[in-house]
């Protein structure tokens, strides 16, 4: 792993990156999409870091939440409702 | 229904500054993401709109490489992106321009196709007419660009495009400024301890 992203060129290669590690790129995600769009409705700045990290966090958990929940009904609810045949 | 209980169930809205229109600031925000509100004078929103928005760009690029933004063979995704401006335009146009050549098999059947990215074991030439052709690497070529597949690819494109959708709320913000709530009486005593008041 350290070896491939040694040889790593950035931006003229893509990152190479697990299929697990892609899940922790929604934190700077939710991170930068806070700073922009809170910088554009707030009517002052003075609380402007505690609104975006509270932001950010509000998106982590909501996505999180539907993947665990989507999860649940493809895993869980729908082999119970539609089992496989034998 | 008593008049409390109305009063209770309907609050009255926050008031919000008048709205106006200003040219010059929406064009800044076209121009470079954040530049709007620093020529209405708002220059720590601005900045901090830039660093959400480059900053969405930047992991897009890191992540997926240049190939996240490509008008040709991702047009829909560009679609997106190009709420960017100059920005996904110019990272478009190096991509085109320095990082991809014609396959020299296609350019007299399908030229519209001709120009791709490399494959695995090419390296780029110059054809009898100048023109940038993939041709067999050698030892010693310098290693093209790499194309993004699978995941990472999906989520270069998708953090670019989040990033122009993004824009277009901020080239709105600039060009039409105002609309925003009044600020309550937490946040009118919170700005006057900090001085850092920066309604418009």
């Amino acid at each position: 792993m350290i070896n491939t992203l040694l040889a790593w060129r950035p931006i003229i290669a893509p990152l190479p990156m697990g299929h697990a590690a892609s899940y922790l790129l929604l934190i700077p995600m939710a991170l930068f999409i806070s700073m922009a769009y809170r910088a554009v409705r707030l009517p002052t700045m003075t609380r402007y870091p505690r609104l975006v990290l509270l932001q950010a966090a509000q998106i982590i958990v909501a996505i999180a939440a539907i993947g665990i929940g989507l999860y649940v009904v493809v895993e869980v609810m729908l082999p119970i409702i539609a089992p496989m045949p034998d | 229904m008593t008049a409390d209980h109305a009063n209770t169930s309907h609050p009255t809205p926050h008031p919000t500054t008048p709205v106006g229109f200003n040219p010059v600031a929406g064009f800044a925000a076209i121009a470079l993401p954040g530049l709007g509100h620093i020529v209405l004078g708002e220059h720590r929103r601005g900045v901090c709109i830039a660093i959400g928005v480059l900053g969405l760009v930047l992991t897009g690029l890191l992540v997926g490489g240049i190939d996240s933004v490509d008008r040709r063979e991702d047009r829909v995704w560009f679609l997106g992106q190009a709420l960017l401006g100059p920005v996904a335009f110019g990272i478009d146009y190096i991509h085109q321009n320095n990082f991809k050549a014609y396959d020299q098999d296609l350019l007299t059947r399908d030229p519209a196709r001709a120009l791709r990215s490399a494959l695995p074991g090419e390296a780029r030439g110059v054809n009898a007419e100048g023109l940038p052709v993939w041709r067999a690497a050698e030892p010693g070529d310098a290693k093209p660009s790499t194309k993004g597949v699978g995941r990472s690819n999906e989520l270069g494109m998708l953090f670019v495009t989040i990033a122009g959708m993004l824009n277009l709320i901020v080239i709105i913000d600039a060009g039409f400024p105002g609309g925003r709530s009044v600020p309550d009486d937490e946040d009118k005593v919170g700005a006057k301890k900090s001085g850092k008041d920066d309604t418009p």
